[in-house]
């Protein structure tokens, strides 16, 4: 600890740690333009200059870490002075427009100018003519522009885009994206949340509502595992409309959000209630064999099922939890614990990490954050194992490693045999290790022993190792293998482990619902799923329940947190809860069930309402609650390896494009519905097809046809087909031997 | 300094005191004014001055509607929306206060960008079945777009019916022509007022 003085108060700061970060978290104010905290301290605004006793000049507060007993000074008349020069600089031809502008007093630099009482222009240069840039969902306005450089640092630190940049030329500087005529990126939207002025905004939303006409509602983004913390913004539409979501906002100083988690709101079901409908659904219930549901739900939902499940004798299936539940269980047989130890802040903090069987960046973007994070901030490491490579993660991975499809098994046990070559196992694991036909299993998943080498000299300092395992490996056939294999890694090595859920609730349902193997049976009630009587927010569907922004519940993220959501809009209708009352499961309200969640498998007995919902003060995450650690017998043993698979011909990847999610994505206005399938020019010359034509793709007993294109960031002989309009069983493994015929029209 | 003109609250001379009697206090003082209101036909006299009056031609109430008193403008009747003497377009720039403001939840505005990528206000109602002319939307109005207009003589059998936006609006031939009336602030006074103000009378 470190103990100096900030205008005559002691304090202490951690080791490094900034004389700003320090004031800050001792509620003492020094005013800032361009910091943020998120990111490395760009210093262009020196707003936040102090004075330090014994010191010649202003000391940037940002960038410059506190030292013992220095003595600092933040609101002396020299510093006023210089701040408010700055504050003029910042004011010099700024369009009075903040009537109109979307920031609508939402405005740093309005706030600034008032608190330097700057009440005239000092300075002046000949206005230029800057023209407004539509960038798709983002526009962006450069007279309004203070060029604080805050949207370039979060698109570099933290979302890994790379997709902007600064025009430097004096006054005439301006945003452009970089080295583009027109912005290509992942339209996270992550620049529009940090504009400290109304540059950047939402195309969608720019002067269709103001701040003060909205009502927050804190909600957990519905569409990955990451379960982003999100504020939904409601306003009546027009004179007579009902309540609509206007735009998402996040706390953007400490938290990322994804471009479907930003432009994909309107997902809520408007349809009327129907008494009739309910009443059938009840019937269809009280006959059905099988309920089967998505994990697109909140526990309390899932809470319910398995009481309907009790009390009707039926059986549920939910593939996808079913898939995740027996990975965790292969892996806790090994661990000893029943939850995955690592987060996604363990992610930001690694200065190693491991990726493997899964295209992050599409898969998960919260992941994709923490580790750009990591690369940029740690210098981590990053090693990204998938048979294809991804353009998204170019500039954040230091090695790719390419294996074959179908191997994940044999992939795992090299990397655990690298990284536990000095570990103390006991007999049986190294009698596998030992067992293993490592040139077999080399010239099989295509890994070279020497990039393996390469990796641990790499690894070689580093203290905070992340496993990352994605969903390639929890549908793979030998999935239990690998997770007792991820599970030894944690267990002799330094790595923290953590297991990419594919939807938002994965988690939670796995912990909740005993599932049962999905049979193709005549009488299944589908909630939010197929089956013969269908009761979903999706629309087509024969009873409407409430979508998850028209809920409030409890989800479990990729950091074992139990994570409220609020309603956002009002649904008139049934939900799941009037279903359970009516089959004489009683309750008032869904979220009675919170705080009877199952607690053998760490939910904790917490009323909804005392769940919290927002970051502290420094960026600290308390929603919610954490799961408490479960302590499980460790029996499990490896299993011998078997021969690798081979996947030769046409192979097609389930994976959805960006911002893609699931139906629920599918459903909104913003986001691009890309439903192309995309492969390479190898993949064109392979499968006989070529750009733009239309093509019947089979795999497995499914038929479905798409509008071929040619992508040239694409490599290989693996073509990528998106998911999230068809749907797809959970239980497949994504890559898939496909055939693929030409459409004539 | 002499305090006299100060205790003199009389304002004017003419003042005089009229004879009234006092009610009668004994019962028989009480039987005789009964008779006397049931059987003199007092009642008649009050009817005769009306009427003597009437034909005299020499009223002293405004002759409405014929004749009509001045309006203050502080008076809050169905509001009016202005337009910019610069360019005759709207004033309002959707800011949106006056609907956030209002306590009676009675406005309801919605905007969207343009073609010019300017804010646009695409639709503006207030519901005047429910405003309670409070005046509060024109006090916080930035642009001076909503005011109260002096528009007192409206008739409908709903107050709703009163007024459109297009109504509000100030038409834009009465722009051309320059009448458009200006909202003179807050704390304006009724036209003539001053020289209607008369000395108040104190003496209670």
């Amino acid at each position: 600890m470190i103990n100096f003085k900030i205008n005559g108060i002691s304090l202490e700061a951690n080791k490094g740690e900034t004389i700003l970060t320090a004031a800050r978290r001792n509620d003492i104010y020094i005013p800032t333009m361009c910091y943020i905290s998120k990111t490395t301290p760009c210093g262009s605004c020196r707003m936040c200059v102090v004075e330090v006793q014994g010191v010649d000049g202003f000391i940037l507060s940002c960038n410059t870490p506190a030292v013992e007993g220095a003595e600092i000074t933040t609101n002396s008349v020299a510093l006023e002075n210089e701040r408010v020069n700055i504050m003029k600089l910042y004011d010099v031809n700024h369009p009075l427009e903040c009537g109109v502008c979307d920031k609508s007093g939402e405005c740093d630099l309005q706030n600034k100018t008032l608190e330097f009482n700057i009440e005239k222009q000092n300075f002046s240069t000949r206005d230029i003519s800057r023209d407004r840039q539509n960038w798709g969902l983002i526009n962006y306005n450069p007279s309004l522009c203070i060029l604080c450089e805050k949207c370039v640092h979060v698109c570099n630190e933290n979302i890994g885009d790379d997709a902007i940049e600064i025009k430097v030329g004096g006054y005439s500087s301006i945003i452009v994206p970089k080295d583009a005529d027109y912005l290509d990126c992942t339209f996270c939207g992550e620049c529009i949340a940090v504009c400290p002025v109304g540059a950047l905004v939402s195309s969608d939303f720019e002067y269709s509502a103001n701040a003060w006409e909205l009502s927050r509602v804190p909600a957990t983004c519905a569409h990955c595992s990451a379960g982003c913390p999100l504020e939904y913004e409601t306003k009546h539409t027009g004179v007579n409309g009902m309540d609509e979501i206007y735009r998402v906002k996040n706390n953007f100083e400490f938290s990322s959000l994804c471009g479907a988690g930003r432009f994909g709101y309107d997902f809520d079901n408007s349809a009327p209630k129907n008494s009739d409908a309910f009443d059938k659904a009840i019937s269809s219930i009280k006959n059905a064999e099988a309920i089967r549901f998505s994990s697109i739900i909140t526990n309390e939902e899932a809470h319910i099922l398995e009481l309907i499940k009790d009390r009707l004798g039926i059986k549920l299936f939910n593939d996808d939890a079913r898939k995740f539940a027996e990975f965790m269980k292969a892996y806790s047989s090994v661990s000893g614990k029943l939850h995955h130890s690592g987060s996604l802040e363990a992610i930001k903090q690694a200065d190693a990490a491991i990726i493997i069987g899964s295209r992050i960046a599409t898969d998960n973007p919260g992941v994709r954050y923490a580790l750009t994070t990591a690369a940029r901030h740690n210098g981590a490491k990053i090693v990204y194992a998938h048979p294809m490579e991804d353009v998204l993660m170019q500039n954040v991975i230091t090695q790719f490693m390419k294996y074959e499809v179908g191997t994940e098994e044999g992939v795992m046990a090299v990397l655990a045999h690298a990284i536990l070559a000095d570990a103390d196992l006991d007999e049986s694991e190294k009698a596998f290790f030992d067992d293993l036909d490592l040139g077999y299993i080399y010239a099989e998943t295509n890994i070279g022993d020497e990039e393996l080498e390469d990796m641990m000299k790499s690894f070689a300092r580093s203290k905070n190792r992340v496993l990352i395992i994605g969903n390639d490996v929890i549908a793979h056939e030998c999935s239990a293998n690998i997770a007792k294999l991820a599970a030894l890694i944690e267990k002799y090595s330094n790595f923290c482990v953590v297991i990419v859920p594919r939807e938002i609730n994965t988690l939670g349902v796995s912990l909740i619902n005993t599932l049962d193997k999905d049979e193709d049976l005549e009488n299944v009630v589908g909630y939010n799923a197929n089956g013969s009587f269908v009761i979903s927010s999706l629309e087509g569907s024969d009873l409407a329940v409430p979508a998850l922004n028209q809920q409030e519940g409890s989800v479990v993220n990729i950091d074992n947190r139990v994570l409220p959501t609020n309603v956002a809009l009002k649904f008139n209708g049934y939900t799941l809860n009037n279903i359970a009352n009516a089959l004489g499961i009683k309750k008032d309200n869904t979220i009675d069930y919170t705080k009877e969640l199952n607690q053998d498998t760490g939910f904790k007995s917490v009323l909804f309402d005392d769940l919290e919902n927002y970051l502290a003060k420094m960026g600290e995450d308390i929603r919610g609650y954490i799961l408490d650690e479960v302590v499980c017998e460790a029996n499990g043993k490896l299993d011998k390896l078997d021969d690798l698979p081979e996947y030769n011909g046409t192979i097609v990847y389930h994976c959805d494009p960006v911002l893609q999610f699931n139906a629920h994505t599918n459903e909104t206005k913003q986001l691009e519905k890309d439903n192309f399938l995309r492969g390479s020019a190898q993949f064109c010359v392979a499968a006989r097809i070529s750009d733009g034509d239309m093509i019947e793709l089979s795999f497995g007993n499914i038929k479905i046809q798409r509008e071929f294109k040619l992508d040239s960031e694409l490599k290989g002989t693996i073509a990528l087909n998106p998911t999230y309009d068809i749907g797809i069983d959970a239980n497949r493994y994504r890559f898939d031997k496909s055939k693929i015929v030409r459409v004539v029209q | 300094m002499k305090n006299e003109q100060f205790n003199d609250r009389n304002i004017s001379n003419d003042y005089f005191k009229v004879d009234i009697a006092d009610y009668p206090t004994t019962d028989w003082g009480k039987f005789k004014c009964a008779l006397d209101r049931t059987f003199k036909l007092e009642l008649l006299v009050g009817l005769w001055v009306v009427l003597r009056e009437m034909f005299k031609f020499n009223t002293h109430t405004v002759k409405y509607p014929e004749e009509k008193m001045p309006i203050g403008p502080r008076y809050r009747a169905v509001h009016e929306m202005k337009r910019l003497w610069e360019s005759d377009t709207e004033r309002c720039i959707g800011c949106g206060l006056c609907e956030k403001i209002c306590i009676s939840n009675c406005i309801r505005i919605d905007t969207k960008i343009d073609e010019n990528s300017r804010k646009e206000v695409s639709e503006y109602s207030i519901n005047l079945g429910r405003c309670i002319f409070c005046g509060y939307c024109a006090e916080v109005c930035p642009e001076l777009a909503i005011v109260h207009g002096g528009e007192y003589e409206n008739a409908s059998d709903q107050r709703e019916h009163f007024v459109m936006y297009e109504d509000m609006l100030t038409p834009l031939d009465k722009m051309k022509a320059g009448t458009q009336s200006e909202f003179e602030g807050f704390g304006a006074i009724t036209p003539h007022e001053e020289e209607r103000v008369k000395k108040t009378p104190l003496a209670y």
